[in-house]
């Protein structure tokens, strides 16, 4: 996950060699350090580095970091012959590298050869059986596949052994909301915050997952932890704001007709209200009276 | 309902939808359809569209929050919510899935001709090749057993583009990168400066 800061980052790098500027290195630094899927510009970018004697041979060792890099950017573009050129040299250059043939099944995959993919990672997997990138790639071919229930099987597997990645918690929550399985999305977001609590992705998505499963106890949950991610934000989260206000409407809803000990105090509703307006006056000024319509029609009569 | 209603699509509507789509490849995206019934000939026409959201479709929060806005807005100008269009991550992917289903089924509360339109990855690849003038999307409509039943082919329940000529435009958006530009609901949340009605992106 990327935070505001360096996708601001990545985009001004992005912008400034796109127009010309120069620091094609650096954004492909950053972009292998971020993890973040630009594989159309990484191949441009990277393409013209290695087609260049010069500016290779300048980056030393770090040449074939290189390659690796735009040869699985290539195949995401789908320019597999790119990649099989790419992965040659590697090959030549490390023949006997697990990474190597990792980069090759990976090929295979691309080419849409399941089976032989499978195969390949199999073989892989017999001298490596820890290798987390190859259970992953595997999870990955399942979703391509689109056999949604191996995939889970597979992440779950997974999960036992490396009940740490947080990626792959994510990867599952993912899954399961796409199936609106939401109870088992739910349980994934604890892991992650039980694991790392002070994320506010974290509460946040497990407000909404909470918010669709519906009910009085779980939107009383939703709402602590829309509560909980405007806190770790500073305030400044607009899903979390809009969630409050979301809450405290299906709330009073649901809590029409029953005693006042359920009663939901309405302070916290019209601070995120406020906050809201406040945020639309400064930043979106044109919407600012479509949100005020909307947030009467949310506010339960009290 | 549904039957043999018709329906037209007007261009900037339907070239906003699949630029979206093209901006997020490797996502499923959604999108809401906005228009009005021509009570003389029973025509529904869906003369704008806002795209939604590229990640947890299914999600209901940012999903309620959007209707409110988007119905609001639009509102104001007699419009009001006719449909929804939703494209699966998969390219060979054609069912209507769960969450696209259960959308369609709200937004056919509260208006009986809704309709779901569905993109067709194929289709949408063939175009250079194929110069097709009707759309790349499949038209769901619901039938009386409350299922989302594609329109078939013989001739029940058209959709048709207002221009003739919007996959060649489409096209031409598409060797220009114009997805890029397009702004959706998820963009909003996220920046709330980014304008999800796209005002500047057909000028």
């Amino acid at each position: 996950m990327v935070s505001k800061t360096e996708e601001t980052q990545l985009s001004n790098l992005e912008n400034q060699v796109d127009n010309g500027g120069g620091g094609a290195w650096e954004f492909l630094c950053l972009v292998r350090k971020l993890k973040v899927r630009r594989s159309e510009k990484v191949l441009k970018h990277g393409l013209s580095i290695l087609r260049d004697p010069k500016n290779r041979s300048s980056l030393g060792p770090d040449e074939w970091t290189l390659y690796e890099q735009v040869a699985i950017a290539a195949m995401d573009c789908q320019c597999l012959n790119v990649a099989k050129d790419c992965i040659k040299v590697l090959h030549k250059k490390f023949p006997e590298s697990k990474r190597v043939g990792r980069l090759e099944a990976l090929l295979l995959e691309a080419n849409g050869s399941w089976e032989e993919a499978e195969k390949a990672y199999s073989s892989l997997l017999e001298d490596n059986p820890l290798d987390q990138a190859i259970h992953k790639r595997r999870v990955a071919m399942a979703r391509a596949q689109g056999n949604m229930s191996a995939a889970i099987e597979f992440l779950n597997k997974y999960l036992e052994t490396f009940m740490a990645d947080h990626d792959a918690w994510r990867e599952l929550a993912e899954i399961y909301v796409s199936l609106q399985m939401y109870k088992q999305a739910a349980f994934c977001y604890e892991e992650l915050i039980l694991s790392q609590p002070m994320v506010p992705q974290y509460h946040l998505a497990y407000a909404d997952v909470l918010y669709t499963l519906g009910g009085l106890e779980n939107l009383q949950t939703a709402k602590k932890y829309y509560a909980s991610t405007i806190d770790l934000t500073g305030g400044k989260n607009t899903r979390a704001l809009f969630g409050i206000c979301l809450c405290s409407s299906a709330i009073g809803q649901l809590s029409k007709g029953r005693n006042k000990d359920d009663k939901e105090s309405p302070e916290l509703q019209s601070l995120a209200a406020t906050a809201l307006e406040r945020e639309y006056k400064q930043i979106a000024p044109d919407k600012l009276s479509l949100l005020s319509t909307a947030l009467k029609s949310l506010k339960v009569s009290a | 309902m549904g039957g043999d209603s018709r329906y037209e699509i007007a261009q900037d509507a339907y070239v906003k939808l699949i630029l979206h789509a093209l901006k997020h490849k490797a996502s499923a995206v959604n999108g809401v359809l906005l228009g009005r019934v021509f009570s003389q000939n029973d025509v529904v026409e869906i003369t704008d569209s806002v795209p939604l959201f590229h990640s947890h479709i299914g999600l209901l929060p940012p999903l309620e929050i959007s209707l409110l806005l988007i119905e609001e807005h639009y509102a104001a100008k007699g419009i009001n919510i006719v449909g929804y269009f939703h494209a699966n991550e998969r390219y060979d992917d054609y069912e209507l899935g769960g969450a696209a289903k259960n959308i369609g089924d709200h937004i056919y509360r509260y208006f009986p001709q809704a309709v779901v339109l569905l993109l067709d990855n194929k289709k949408l690849e063939a175009l250079p090749k194929s110069r097709d003038r009707s759309p790349v999307m499949q038209l769901y409509t619901r039938d009386a057993s409350k299922n989302w039943k594609p329109a078939g082919s013989d001739g029940s329940s058209q959709l048709n583009i207002r221009e003739p000529s919007a996959n060649v435009v489409l096209l031409d958006y598409i060797s220009t990168e114009k997805w890029k530009d397009v702004v959706d609901f998820d963009d909003h949340l996220d920046d709330i400066s980014k304008d999800w009605l796209n005002p500047e992106l057909f000028k």
